[in-house]
This record gives structure tokens, sequence and C-alpha cells, in this order.
């Protein structure tokens, strides 16, 4: 039979429960014996005694025809009697001679013995001395067998129900399991044959199968999603660097073709370079956001202040929002401490306000605000652009997309997959709003409240190791 | 400048030396780690150029954890397909001067040679800074053209610092990005060079000689020679 966990654990409990019985049933085995003995032997010395009395007042003759008495009246010879004189020899009873193994002295025994037309049983004797005389009297033990056999007989059975009743059990789960992990098999072969359609049965109920099915679906949408992504971003990329590689191949091939005059000769191959950037260029594209979706770059997180980062932005371009007389404003109540990676963060928030710089129309207004929500920071970036719809919205953070809109722009399309890599690294969701009219996107990163707490407490020292981590890198080049 | 140049691959060596030898520097070549290693250790040069993956034992980061242990402070240019900023940080933490990834424009190349060479000889940190009749005071932060003052934002004060320290060398975007700014990646627009349209504005427009030259290909340049 195969190797079942269902199957093993009833065993287990099998065994278990064959445990708790035999610690339950030896103790109590043990005190009734105890009981029945003290009680036997209790009897034996007042019958005993009895005939004792009996001796004492009518004399040794007396005794030996009530011995006569009892043993001729009794029928099964459960009860056993002896009378012998000093040496021994039997006198009256039901014994044809004294046990070998009782020795001539007053107490107790546990003997097996031979009586007269009932053959041997095991009894418990009591042994009294009377004078010239011995006396022996006992009881069967076989009185007590049918009592002690139903006992053993009530342990066999207990046993076996629940031997039978775990294997049942074991069987019946294991055949449950089964049943339902051969349904789970069924579906990941199938998704392993490469039909990520496919999904776990989960039910209503929330046991543990259920929950992991539930998990392992949970899991296989990312998959499909990430496959679906690598999809298109292998599509993607065999697009955008195939235009420029064409053009490149054409410029080159036309070069050797004509053969044109050196000064025309020098400005193609000064545009076929320019080519090859654009090439470089998206592969560093790619290789960052690979770098990032690694989970790699969590190493660099640091405290930071991310009003000042994104001051340090809003300054980078406002030269070029100044080209398109852009209205570039920028929002913030004072510094605010976040724990993250600012080299990221830095090229995230560029990236959104050169989004937003594209965008908005001439004249036009850009606001990038930084405000102290509960316990983390939101990053906004809002133009009066055209915005984005609500169906494109998922899709603009495709690796590659590029809307309709930005059709003829400058770009290779993984601007704000960027932004959702670096978002996800930092735990928090990149949300895209509308601005009525454009575009809003929210970032939110949760405040690092250590170093806040100890920049207000301490101001100048905490305030300049929190500042020294991020320059760390910066400061290396 | 001698320069030692510690590469395998044939096409990059070619290209980097004629390339070298046209800007007139020597150029001493390796092609294994063992060979880069000797030559660095035995000889004298100004800035030597290593590649980071080398065939054999060694390679390019244990090289230069050796010459820096032995005391040799010659400025070393690591460069790498590696582009991931930890390994960039890896590259610099070994004792490299500065990184850059392959592939690499010539120009980049020869500018960030120069910037080392430059700053092995001791940061220009006289003030005032002083080209042509361009002068800049670092303390008193007072710029002015002539007997002409101009009126700076404070990084555009930075951006025409950093041009100063390096004039008459030429500094492409890429360095101005990571020095001024601090930024370690390509914003994609041209913002820097919105940036230097700017500042000409303000030093250049209105006087004959212009300072703030676009150097082709390459990037820019503060020179008061032709």
């Amino acid at each position: 039979m195969m190797r079942s966990s269902a199957l093993s654990l009833a065993l287990g409990y099998v065994a278990l429960g064959l445990t708790a019985l035999v610690l339950f049933a030896a103790p109590l085995w043990y005190a009734w014996q105890i009981t029945i003995q003290d009680e036997r032997a209790e009897i034996l010395q007042a019958d005993a005694q009895r005939l004792t009395d009996l001796y004492r007042r009518n004399g040794a003759d007396a005794l030996k025809s009530f011995i006569d008495a009892r043993v001729g009246m009794q029928i099964v010879g459960e009860r056993i009697l002896l009378l012998t004189d000093a040496s021994m020899h039997p006198l009256a009873g039901n014994l044809q001679e004294w046990p070998a193994t009782v020795p001539a002295k007053a107490g107790d025994y546990y003997v097996r013995v031979q009586v007269s037309d009932h053959g041997n049983q095991n009894a418990l004797v009591h042994v009294a001395m009377l004078g010239n005389y011995n006396l022996l009297v006992g009881r069967d033990n076989a009185l007590f067998q049918p009592l002690q056999t139903r006992f053993w007989y009530g342990l066999t059975a207990a046993v076996a129900v629940l031997c039978i009743a775990g294997l049942l059990v074991g069987l019946i789960t294991r055949r449950a399991l089964m049943s339902r992990v051969n349904s789970i098999r069924q579906t990941v072969s199938a998704i392993i044959h490469g039909d990520l359609k496919h999904r776990l049965p989960t039910h209503l109920n929330d046991d543990e199968l259920n929950t992991l099915s539930r998990t392992i679906n949970g899991l296989l949408d990312q998959i499909e999603l990430l496959v679906h992504g690598v999809r298109n971003v292998s599509n993607s990329i065999a697009h955008d660097l195939r235009t420029p590689l064409a053009e490149l191949r054409s410029r080159l091939e036309e070069l050797s073709l004509i053969r044109p005059s050196t000064e025309e000769t020098y400005t193609e191959i000064d545009g076929a370079v320019t080519d090859v950037d654009r090439v470089i260029r998206i592969f560093d594209a790619l290789l960052r956001l690979a770098e990032i979706d690694a989970g790699m770059r969590r190493s660099g997180f640091v405290p930071f202040d991310v009003s000042d980062l994104a001051a340090n932005a809003v300054e980078f371009y406002e030269p070029a929002a100044e080209l398109k007389n852009i209205d570039l404003k920028f929002r913030s109540n004072g510094p605010l401490w976040v724990s993250g990676d600012p080299v990221l963060l830095a090229q995230a928030l560029s990236n959104l306000i050169d989004n937003a710089l594209k965008y908005a129309p001439q004249s036009g207004t850009i606001e990038v605000a930084i405000q102290k929500l509960e316990g983390s920071a939101e990053i906004s970036v809002a133009d009066n652009g055209p915005g984005i719809d609500t169906l494109e919205k998922a899709k603009v953070v495709q690796r590659f997309y590029r809307g309709d809109a930005s059709r003829g722009t400058p770009g290779v399309g993984l601007g704000l997959s960027l932004v959702q890599a670096v978002a996800k690294l930092h735990g928090s969701a990149l949300e895209l709003k509308d601005n009525d009219p454009g575009l809003k996107v929210v970032l939110t990163l949760a405040v690092d409240e250590s170093s806040a707490a100890a920049r207000e407490t301490a101001p100048k020292p905490a305030a300049d190791a929190a500042i020294a981590a991020p320059s760390t890198l910066a400061s290396l080049p | 400048m001698k320069i030692l140049l510690v590469e395998d691959n044939e096409r990059v060596t070619q290209f980097v030396i004629k390339g070298l030898q046209e800007a007139g520097h020597t150029v001493d070549h390796a092609g294994n780690g063992r060979d880069g290693m000797f030559l660095a250790a035995s000889e004298p040069y100004d800035v030597i150029i290593m590649d980071r993956m080398l065939p054999g034992d060694i390679d390019g980061l244990a090289i230069i954890e050796v010459l820096r242990k032995a005391g040799k402070r010659t400025p070393i240019l690591i460069l790498s397909a590696l582009s991931e900023v930890d390994d960039r940080i890896r590259g610099l933490r070994s004792g490299g001067d500065d990184y850059l990834t392959k592939p690499f424009a010539f120009g980049e190349l020869l500018a960030r040679i120069d910037a080392l060479h430059r700053r092995a000889e001791g940061i220009n940190h006289e003030t005032p800074l002083v080209v042509g009749d361009l002068h800049m005071d670092t303390l008193t932060r007072k710029v002015t053209r002539g007997d002409r003052p101009i009126t700076l934002q404070p990084r555009e004060f930075k951006l025409l610092e950093y041009l100063m320290r390096h004039a008459g060398q030429v500094v492409t975007r890429t360095m101005l990005l990571e020095n001024v700014w601090d930024y370690h990646f390509d914003p994609q627009t041209n913002v820097v060079d919105v940036h230097i349209s700017k500042l000409r504005q303000k030093i250049d427009a209105e006087f004959e000689r212009p300072l703030l030259r676009t150097v082709r290909n390459a990037g820019y340049t503060v020179t008061a020679s032709d």
C-alpha cells in the first residue's frame, strides 16, 4: 500500500488509544485483584474462626463430623476443607492429603490443590493450628473466573473495536483526502503542461486543504500574471528593440552600398551610435526592473527625508517645466522620514514628474505633494493633462505599454512599470487617480517612526546619522 | 598620462587603446588577471582601467584589493558588464575609484579618466575659481563675469562650480547627474541639457566669447582657450 499520511495518522491514533486503554486497565486490574484477595482472605479467616470455635466448644469429633457434613453438602466443590492430625494424616475434608506446597503454619497461601471429585483447582487457603490438629480452609479461585474472563473479553473487544475503527477511519480519510489531492494533482499537472487558466477546486468551508488551495490559487494568479507579463514583455522587447535595430541595420547597409562622402558617412555613423544608445537604454531599464523585481535592492533600505528628496526632484525638473511654460508646484509640510531606498524612489519620482511633463499641456500645472497620513507618507504627482481612461489604467503599468496619447513622444514605455516595481518593493501600491482633468499618481510609503522620533528627541546627531546613511551610496563615486 | 588597461576582450581593448593613444596617452595592456596584477604592482601608472571579469583565477576586484592592501593609491576605473547598483557598490568598496558599465561611450571613459587623474593630483580647492574672465568665489558664493555680477540659483551654482573645478576637461551628462544632483540613474529626457542651456543663458548669453561649450557625443566643458 502507498504511504499515506491519513492512514499513518489514523494508525498513530489507534496506537495512542491502545496505550490509553492499557494505562487505564492495568491499575484497575491491579486494584481489583487486591480487593478480591483481601476480601477472600477475610472470608477464609471468618470460616476458620467459626470452625475453631466449634472445635473449642465441642471438641475434635464434632468438628470432624461438621466438616464431613459440609463437604457432603456442597455440589460444586468450591469450598476446600481439610482437617489433619499432627502427623498430617487427613481426618476429614475434601482433600486427599495435605498439599505439599502448604507449610503447617498459620497463614494464607495461594496454591494449586487436588480436590476429591472436583479435580485440580487454584485456590487461596488459610491454615489454622488447633492444638494437635491442622485445619485448612480454602476457596476455589474459579468462582471469580467468569468475571475475570469477562474483563479480558471486554478488554480484547475494546482493543479490536479500536483497531478496526481506527483502520476504517484511516482508510476513509485517506480515500477522501486522496480524491481531493488527486483533483489538485490533476489540476496542477494540467498547469504544468501549460494551461495556466486552471485553478484548484475550493469549497466554501475553511479547512486546511481549502486554505492551501486558495493560497495556491493566489500563487497561480501571480504566476499567470508574470507569465503573461513575460510574454507581453518579450513581444514588446521584440517590437521596441526591432525598431531601432532595423533603423541601425538599414543605416549601416545603406552606408556600405552607397559609400557616400566622408562627411555624410560620419553623420550616418553618429546616427547609428544614437540608435545603439537607444537599444542600450531599453536594456538598462529592463535590467533595472529585473533587479527591483527580484527584491534585491531591499538591502538599500535606509531612513531618509522624502520631502527633501521630492524637493530636489522638483528642482531638477524646474527648467524643463519652464521650457513648456508649465507651473511645477511643490507642496510639503516639512521633513517627513520614511524607510526605503532613496536611489530608487528618486528614480521613481523623477519618472513620474517626467511623465507629467510629457502629458501636461503647454502652460499647464503639475503639483508634486508630500502629505503625512496616519503612519504613512503619501507622495503624489498630479497633472492637468489628458489623464488616463479607467480601462487603460491597468494597462499603463505594464511593461512597454504605451497609451495612444504617448505615441510620438520619446520614452521606452517602462517608466510607470518601474514606478510600480519600486512601489511594490516598498510594500506600497501605485494608485492612478483622476485629477479632473488629468492624472494623479499616488505612492504611499510607511513612515519611519523610529528615526522621526529619534530626530525629535535628539535633533542634531540623529538627523546627521539618518542623512549619512543614504548619502553613502551617493558619495561613493 | 600613463595608463594600464586590464581587459580580456580584444575588440574593447583595441577600441580603448586606439582612443587613448589618439588622446595622447601611453597605454600598457594586460589580457589576464595575472599579468594585470604584475604590471599594476611593478610599474608606476597614472590611472588603471580594470575589467571586472577576467579569464583565469584572478578577477579585477581581487587585483584591486591586493593593490590597495599593498598601499598602491593609483586611481582605478572599473569596467564591468554588471550594472546593478549592488555590483557597483561592491566594486567601489573593493577600492575602485569609479565604475563604468559596458557598453560605454568612449567620451565617457576619457572624461572619467581625466577626472580621476585630476582628483589624484589633488582637488582644485582654490577659491576664487577662475576661467577666463569668469570668477567664482565659493566662500562668498559670488559669481562675476568681467565686472558684471551673475546671480545663480544654489543648484546652478553647484553645477557651475563642478564645471569650473574641471575646467578644460570634458564633463559628461552622467558625471553631472552623479556629482551635481546625486542621481545614479538615467532620467530619460535631456533635463541636464536644459539646465546647461539655462546656465549658459546666465554666463554666456551677453558675452562675445562663450565659455561653456558642448562637446559633441561626450558632454560639456568650461574653458577659456579655443
